[in-house]
């Protein structure tokens, strides 16, 4: 039996300071050693291996190299990689009982059948990646960056939270990323584009249309920078300064070039598209009234921003017109997503009611109009598929210097409701306990992820987050004393259904006892905040594949009680959980009763929610949705809102037609694809994962609900 | 009916003082870091950003809620009275909610 050196913080800080020190290239070059036969061998380089990974002594690791001598010249092995003696070390480690010492000798990597079927075939974890090699490189990144970041950033028990699904830790293949981030235009006015590691530096743009490849590209370097979305705070305003030299054509030109810039991101770059989100308001908000202005070349203009309302309304008003026309064939653009704060001033503010049925009619022929609900004196970034960052008084007071402005959460972490409706048996006391202990269990993830993020951040601009570590306005671009930590629930309609024997629509005491564990997990986050001195907010998990994932996890491991609650066809394995706070997509609702219902969670949700209307081949008239979003504004709590028609997107005749179809109206082809809203934005539903399309089946349709 | 309070507001203190609230079958729901039921009941009555801008909250027997204190003083002493108990208003008497401690935080 081996050895094993005590770990102690010395030795720690000492292996990791010569992780650093190494340059990864001479690391590569060390493993890449396959041979065609024998000729090379060299047990030392086992040894070394050994003493550098791990603590065991060197008596032992010279002792399992001999082993691995003599077992690879009695199999008269031909040949011979690195990954096959690194293979034949842990089973040895393992065999001597060594475990951790094999754990920190571990080999990432991707077995060849894996590889093969990657290549080949598309993953649909993430609606948004399209079939390519630059995408199948991001998978085959992603892969290795999850089972690092299971082995290596995270400890064992969250680790094995996360695979046996009590919980999910977001975006576990881009561990070296916060989540995402929300920022203002200002900062490329300002600074110009003067990024780091650029080839050139660019000054404060000058013209508009510069303006707009500048924040294209920044967007693109931050979308490398970030695991999810990219948004833009009050993106109309802050381009108005440079409208005003352009006319009604020039300012729609100048829409339609921002929209399909960011809507064909995704081919050009051939892996991830941005996933962007611009905020709109058509009135000035109050927190910018007073902002002196950044125009052209980065200069101020003399102007407060609250004298540039009509230009920022026009350009407003002229996005609207593009999302409206649908791109070359008459189909959605998926991004960017436009997000309108309906807020108290929009409704004092003249021709909002003109602009209110505008975005609204973009709602019932597009679908793009989400409508952000800022009550009170509520002001909010908003971003991803619904979370939004509340502007607190330190926030309000960088709104003086907007290039201040940037948030980010840095990870999301998901818990499984349902399964603690299995394991509480219908136990008040134990539900809450556990729902406790998962809470106490994603903050130790997020403190972990935190600390590995730090420890990036640390190596400055010199190291691998650069772009985040850059301090042009003196501070770094990620501030990471200021970030979001977020915690998301899926399927409490199901954790009702196991505990209550009803689902949360069906009475008055089930939306009561949601509320109750929706209010529990508030609290604890705020005390966990409080002692860790980390802002733990509750987010509405989108929960694309997670829904799916946690109700085949359940499926396998809870089957008995998982067949009675979990959601979608099983036979198909279409099978999933309802999203977050959700009712059952499938439940016959008024829309009204749905978003008000649902509505009185969100404001415990604190880091966003929303409602979604799904209209099938539905078309409202402009009036009758304007005449419910003021409705939802005045007398509900619903935070956002946004209206999913669906669509035929024919790949023979290029046409698009209303509704789901198999075939297409006009060309008859079967060669078709639909088109809707998957968790938080528009996509084709053949990059769907099972779990979505169990849930696109189920889907209630308000077709009638608006038509007078 | 139902009065939301916190343990730390100074309204919501004097309003305890002022009246016997059980006495009256006013159920007083204080929001704090423990209970959860207290928040879910605030929550369905849809009054969560309300009692972030200012407590104490009263809410009446038809749902429908009271966020000025006067207003409120005035239903209590109402209730009291056609209940016969004793009770006299006092006026909005309490100094520091101004620092947010008659919030929900």
């Amino acid at each position: 039996m081996g050895v094993v050196m005590p770990l102690n913080a010395e030795t720690v800080q000492a292996r990791t300071q010569r992780v650093v020190n190494e340059d990864s290239t001479d690391i590569a070059l060390f493993v890449r050693s396959s041979q065609d036969d024998m000729t090379g061998w060299n047990r030392q380089r086992i040894v070394d291996a050994l003493l550098r990974e791990t603590f065991i002594d060197r008596d032992t690791a010279e002792k399992i190299s001999r082993d691995i001598e003599v077992t690879i010249q009695a199999g008269k092995v031909k040949t011979i990689t690195g990954p096959l003696i690194r293979e034949m070390v842990n089973a040895k480690l393992l065999e001597m009982g060594l475990e951790e010492a094999r754990r920190m000798h571990t080999r990432l990597g991707v077995p060849l059948y894996d590889v093969d079927q990657l290549l080949v075939q598309h993953n649909k974890e993430n609606a948004n990646v399209p079939h390519g090699p630059e995408a199948t490189n991001l998978t085959l990144a992603e892969g290795i960056k999850k089972e690092y970041a299971l082995l290596h950033v995270f400890t064992p028990d969250v680790a094995d939270a996360h695979l046996s699904g009590d919980l999910h830790l977001h975006d576990l293949g881009f561990i070296d990323r916060p989540y995402c981030s929300g920022q203002s235009l200002e900062y490329i006015k300002k600074f110009g584009l003067n990024l780091p590691h650029a080839l050139s530096m660019a000054k404060p743009a000058k013209h508009a249309e510069v303006l707009l490849a500048h924040m294209v590209k920044f967007a693109a370097s931050l979308q490398s920078h970030f695991a999810g979305a990219i948004g833009w705070d009050a993106i109309n305003l802050f381009y108005a300064p440079y409208l005003e030299e352009l006319d009604d054509d020039g300012v729609k030109q100048l829409a339609q070039m921002m929209i399909y810039e960011f809507s064909q991101q995704a081919v050009a770059r051939g892996g991830q598209a941005i996933f962007s989100d611009v905020n709109i308001y058509w009135e000035v908000p109050k927190h910018f009234v007073d902002v002196p202005a950044i125009g052209p070349g980065g200069v101020y203009t003399g102007k407060t921003y609250g004298e540039y309302e009509k230009q920022a309304q026009r350009f407003a008003w002229a996005l609207f017109e593009v999302y409206k026309e649908g791109d070359a064939a008459g189909r959605p653009f998926f991004f960017p997503k436009p997000l309108v704060h309906i807020t108290e001033k929009f409704f004092k503010t003249d021709g909002h009611l003109e602009f209110l049925h505008h975005i609204c009619e973009v709602a019932s022929v597009k679908g793009n109009t989400y409508f952000v609900f800022d009550r009170g004196d509520t002001a909010k970034i908003s971003e991803c598929c619904r979370l939004s960052f509340k502007l607190e008084a330190s926030d309000l007071e960088d709104a003086k210097q907007p290039w201040k402005m940037r948030y980010s959460a840095l990870q999301n972490v998901t818990i499984n409701l349902p399964r603690l409706a299995f394991k509480a048996k219908g136990d008040d006391t134990k539900l809450f306990a556990l729902l406790t202990e998962k809470i106490q269990l994603a903050a130790k993830a997020h403190e972990q992820k935190k600390k590995f993020i730090e420890r990036l951040m640390s190596l400055g601009k010199g190291g691998p987050l650069s772009l985040l570590a850059m301090d042009l306005d003196g501070e770094p671009y990620l501030k990471l004393h200021r970030c979001s930590y977020l915690i998301g629930m899926v399927g409490l309609n199901e954790l009702i259904r196991v505990h209550l024997g009803q689902e949360l629509h069906d009475s008055d005491a089930s939306i009561k006892f949601g509320l109750k564990v929706i209010a529990h997990m508030n609290i604890v986050c705020n005390k966990l905040a409080e002692s860790l001195d980390m802002k733990f907010v509750l987010e509405q998990t989108p929960a694309e594949s997670t829904a799916f994932r946690f109700a085949k996890l359940d499926l396998a491991h809870f089957s008995t009680e998982a067949e009675k609650v979990v959601l979608g066809n099983r036979e198909k394995g279409e099978v999933y959980y309802s999203n977050s706070t959700l009712f059952n997509v499938g439940a016959t609702m008024s829309p009204i009763a749905r978003v008000e219902k649902e509505g009185l969670f969100h404001p415990l949700i604190e880091a966003g929610s929303i409602t979604h209307i799904w209209l099938g081949e539905a078309q409202p008239d402009k009036e009758a949705l304007a005449g419910f979003v003021i409705n939802v504004f005045k007398y509900t709590q619903n935070d956002q809102i946004a209206f999913s028609p669906e669509f035929t997107a024919c790949l023979a005749c290029g046409k698009t037609s209303r509704g789901l179809s198999e075939i297409c109206p006009y060309c008859q082809s079967k060669d078709v694809d639909g088109i809707t809203r998957i968790t938080g934005y528009f996509t084709k539903i053949s990059s769907w994962n099972k779990g979505k399309l169990g849930e696109l089946h189920d889907r209630y349709r308000n077709v009638d609900r608006f038509n007078n | 009916m139902t009065l939301f309070t916190t343990d730390d507001c100074v309204l919501c203190a004097q309003l305890k003082t002022q009246f016997d609230l059980a006495a009256m079958d006013v159920q007083v729901e204080v929001l704090g870091n423990n209970d959860a039921g207290a928040l879910a009941h605030l929550a369905w009555h849809g009054l969560v950003e309300k009692a972030r801008k200012g407590l104490p909250i009263l809410v009446l027997d038809d749902s429908s809620a009271l966020h000025e204190f006067g207003h409120i003083e005035s239903q209590l002493l109402d209730r009291a009275a056609s209940r016969g108990i004793a009770a006299k208003r006092h006026g909005k008497q309490a100094a520091g909610c101004e620092a947010g401690s008659c919030t929900l935080q």
